[in-house]
């Protein structure tokens, strides 16, 4: 090492000259020369230290002007050379028509662009490491570019320029139209040029070239071609076609932007694609005949749907014109099922005036004509629920599988199965009726498990209806004759639809109706005890059964027809008032014979002894006959002033004896409707294979006009009440409101049970008034309560 | 440090020869050279100059500057990435005046 000469001289040697004494001129010269062999890819033989002390001596020198000016116009010099060797040579001939070969071209040109480019920046890296010294000391301070940007912007004037521009855009350009029209083209060619264009930005600002040149001739070839695409598609294919279509451009588009072109143009071109292909376009989609919207619904078409409402949501206006077509869609569905039920009703009508409702489908396999009517009726009702439960069930299964559980498609589902079932008057009772007969005879070929499905999917269908005190009032009819007559297959099943109406409808709405269950039990229980009682006291040779309903919880039914009962039956009856009596005070027992039931046992000549199963009063009936000889008759008349029965009542319970499956009774002369002439004697002669011999009665239950308006009377009636109730309600709590807040109020308040109309509610108003509740005030628009 | 005069190890290519004006040679390791950006440019492999080819660099200085040169980077490398509290011995003192002069504008064409 040389370091002890070093510490022996003391003194400090002045820095020697970097470099031979020589001028800039000739340094320059001599780095000129260097600097070319870089650009031209023969930099191995060159001495970067020596390269690096030109320029470091040129900088030293002041002469960082000079070195600067002279690297910038070799660069340019061999740009110009590259683009006329490689860019001037594979122009597009232009002459040819032929696509593949001009797609080609552009391919070539493309290619060789990257190809300029890579070689540029390799030598522009290599001039820079070599220039790194009049980086940091000579650019900043002379406000120029570092050698990097400056060789960017040369590159920006010398090859992005007329015509070099204009061609690699058409070339571009052709390459994107290629691959769309459906030809594979080489990507990486066309990505290759696209991030040259990407990574060159202006001489001022951020802009990059692509976004400046490129990006909108991109958008304006788009907006045309998919303009011109849409109206194509549209004319030539269906919709669930269209719609692939469409999903695919979208695809392929945002693929594009990712593989080759910036993720800056995807927005824009997807609003292109929202504009061109979609938004004008959605009607003509949804309304196509044979395929539209409607087609696929039919066909549940799941995956075209949901590609439906995939593109729809893209675009602003596709949700509410979807919404639009399905409410139209489920309402024109909803109609159709509403007018096949009343389309049949209208038939019956023909037929039978009075039985223009269905009943309880009681005498099944009669071959009577009401009866078959009443079964049609009901079946129509029965119908007409399954068919809306079906329509319901399809319109979730698409909602769910297809439109995402959109909570806006399904407030419209729900508003649009919620008016056209309004629109039918009868749904209410349509809707008891099926729950009715499902929670009578529906555990029989079903599992709990699937009538608790069928049920639930009721209480939706029952959601939607908007008077829900019609349906209370079928509801409960129907609930008391399954209780009196013991035809609801389980109690738990009862009770669970129950519970579901609660759940639904609050409290006030069941309230009644456990009434009746209460009712039930306190029965059984009461008669319980009697039994025992009796036991002690008189021993009766009847079998005696009574059920006490509430007055108020049961709803009234049938002909409150009078009837005289026989010596047995008063004896019986009288016994247990008295022991009701005694155990409650001050309650009125009224006896309902027209909703009872009895098991006669009577022998025949056979030698057989049946149990007959008939109704209270066709037991009054037979008991008329037990005294008499079976050869003697007992006319119309005889028996009528006898039992007292009211004459639509007698014929109906004769009809069912005497004309029947099972006739218990002869008829003189034989026909299947009763006259006021006719008589009867007791058939000595009947015999039957079973045992038990249920004998129900006909067509009883058909609720025919009389009927209907009196339920309907019944219903405005208790809606009076509600309203006075709940006008009432309000008053005490706010002392003074505003006509119309209390009309909406009202409004509100009971929309769960029915929806009352404005004008009703005035006219309770102004009959609370006239009873002195509420006093008009002075504005002549609000009210005071008046305590 | 590693200065050796004589090339007792065999060039890896871990191992650089740096060869002074006046005919000293050094072999530094190569992570050390390349703290310098002027050093680092001249072997960059991607440029491929003759110095990365040969991976021989010729120094235009004395030995004596060189050498000084070189430990310093040395001391850079090792003292770069050094956490607050530990103790940076100073620099300044390991300088002989009489280079000082000459290793100043050797630190600004080495960028270093």
């Amino acid at each position: 090492m040389a370091a002890p000469v070093r510490r022996s001289t003391k003194f400090i040697k002045p820095p020697k000259k970097h470099g031979p004494n020589i001028s800039v001129d000739e340094i320059w010269s001599k780095l000129s020369v260097n600097i070319v062999e870089i650009l031209n890819h023969r930099a191995e033989l060159l001495s970067y230290e020596e390269n690096y002390r030109y320029a470091y001596n040129l900088v030293l020198y002041r002469a960082g002007d000079t070195l600067y000016k002279g690297a910038c116009k070799l660069i340019a010099e061999n740009l110009d050379k590259l683009a006329e060797q490689d860019i001037k040579s594979v122009f597009p001939s232009g002459s040819s028509d032929n696509a593949i070969q001009q797609s080609q071209e552009s391919e070539l040109l493309l290619k060789a662009v990257r190809k300029v480019w890579d070689d540029f920046t390799t030598s522009l890296l290599r001039l820079r490491d070599i220039l790194r010294y009049m980086d940091r000391v000579y650019t900043t301070s002379a406000r120029v570019p570092e050698t990097w940007d400056t060789g960017l912007l040369i590159f920006l004037e010398h090859i992005i320029r007329p015509p070099f521009q204009g061609h690699i855009i058409a070339a571009i350009l052709n390459q994107i139209q290629t691959e769309r029209e459906g030809f594979d083209i080489n990507r990486s060619a066309v990505k290759g040029c696209v991030d040259v264009l990407l990574s060159l930005e202006e001489r001022n600002g951020d802009m990059t070239i692509y976004k400046r040149d490129l990006e909108p001739e991109i958008l304006r070839e788009s907006e045309a071609f998919y303009k011109a695409e849409g109206e194509k598609l549209l004319e030539t294919c269906g919709a669930p076609e269209y719609l692939q279509r469409v999903e695919s451009r979208f695809d392929s588009e945002e693929s594009r932007t990712h593989h080759y072109l910036s993720s800056q143009t995807d927005a824009p071109l997807r609003r292109i694609l929202e504009q061109h292909l979609l938004s004008p376009h959605l009607p003509s989609i949804l309304h196509k005949l044979h395929s539209g919207l409607d087609f696929m619904i039919d066909g549940d078409k799941l995956d075209d749907l949901s590609r439906l409402y995939r593109l729809f949501i893209m675009v602003p206006e596709g949700l509410p014109l979807l919404k639009k077509a399905l409410r139209e869609s489920v309402i024109r569905r909803g109609t159709e099922i509403n007018a096949s039920s009343t389309g049949t009703d209208i038939t019956s009508q023909k037929a039978n005036e009075d039985e223009d409702l269905s009943s309880k489908a009681k005498g099944k396999g009669k071959a009577r004509p009401p009866v078959t009517l009443a079964t049609q009726t009901l079946q129509i009702a029965l119908k007409w629920v399954q068919d809306v439960l079906d329509l319901k069930d399809k319109f979730d299964i698409i909602w769910s599988r297809s439109f995402k559980e959109n909570r806006d498609i399904e407030a419209t589902l729900n508003e649009a199965f919620g008016s056209f079932i309004n629109l039918n008057a009868k749904s209410p009772e349509f809707i008891s009726l099926f729950i009715d007969d499902h929670l009578k005879k529906g555990l029989k070929g079903k599992s709990e498990l699937e009538v608790d499905l069928v049920l639930d999917k009721t209480i939706t269908v029952f959601r939607f209806i908007s008077d829900k005190d019609i349906f209370e009032t079928h509801y409960k009819k129907h609930l008391s004759k399954r209780l009196l007559f013991n035809r609801s297959v389980s109690d738990d099943a009862e009770r669970g639809m129950l519970a579901k109406l609660k759940v639904e409808c609050g409290t006030q709405f069941t309230q009644r109706m456990e009434g009746m269950f209460h009712d039930m039990k306190i029965s059984s229980e009461t008669m319980e005890a009697y039994r025992k009682h009796s036991e002690q006291a008189q021993n009766l040779n009847i079998e005696l059964s009574v059920i006490i309903q509430t007055s108020t919880f049961w709803p009234t039914m049938g002909h409150q027809t009078p009837c005289v009962f026989p010596e047995l039956l008063i004896k019986a009856s009288k016994s247990f008032e008295q022991f009701y009596l005694s155990r409650h005070t001050g309650r009125r027992l009224t006896w309902q014979p027209w909703l009872g039931s009895a098991e006669v046992r009577t022998a025949f000549n056979s030698g057989k002894t049946h149990v007959l199963n008939v109704s209270t009063l066709a037991m009054v009936i037979l008991l008329l006959f037990e005294d008499l000889d079976g050869s003697e008759f007992l006319t119309y008349e005889d028996i009528k002033s006898a039992t007292d029965i009211e004459d639509t009542e007698l014929q109906r319970q004769l009809q069912s004896l005497a004309c029947a499956k099972y006739k218990i009774l002869k008829k003189h002369p034989p026909s299947r409707e009763i006259s006021t002439q006719d008589s009867f004697s007791f058939n000595a002669e009947f015999s039957s294979p079973l045992h038990n011999i249920k004998i129900s009665t006909i067509a009883s239950k058909v609720e025919n006009a009389d009927e209907r308006k009196e339920t309907k009377d019944r219903v405005e009636e208790e809606r009076r009440y509600s309203m006075d109730a709940c006008i009432v309600r309000i008053m005490k709590d706010r002392k003074h409101m505003t006509h119309n807040d209390l009309v909406n109020e009202v409004t509100r308040q009971l929309t769960g049970r029915f929806l009352p109309n404005p004008l009703d509610i005035k006219k309770r108003i102004e009959g609370l008034i006239e009873r002195e509740y509420l006093e008009r005030c002075e504005d002549r628009k609000s009210y005071n309560y008046v305590a | 440090m590693a200065t050796e005069q004589n090339g007792a190890t065999q060039s890896s290519d871990d191992w650089v020869r740096l060869i002074s004006a006046d005919g000293y040679k050094y072999f530094v390791k190569r992570k050390i050279v390349l703290v310098s950006p002027t050093l680092r440019s001249m072997l960059d492999a991607s440029s491929n100059f003759a110095e990365a080819a040969s991976n021989t660099c010729r120094v235009n200085e004395r030995g004596a500057v060189l050498e000084k040169l070189l430990e310093y980077l040395s001391f850079k490398f090792l003292y770069e990435n050094a956490s607050l509290n530990e103790d940076i011995p100073d620099f300044q003192e390991r300088i002989a005046p009489e280079i000082a002069l000459e290793l100043l504008t050797a630190a600004d064409y080495y960028d270093s």
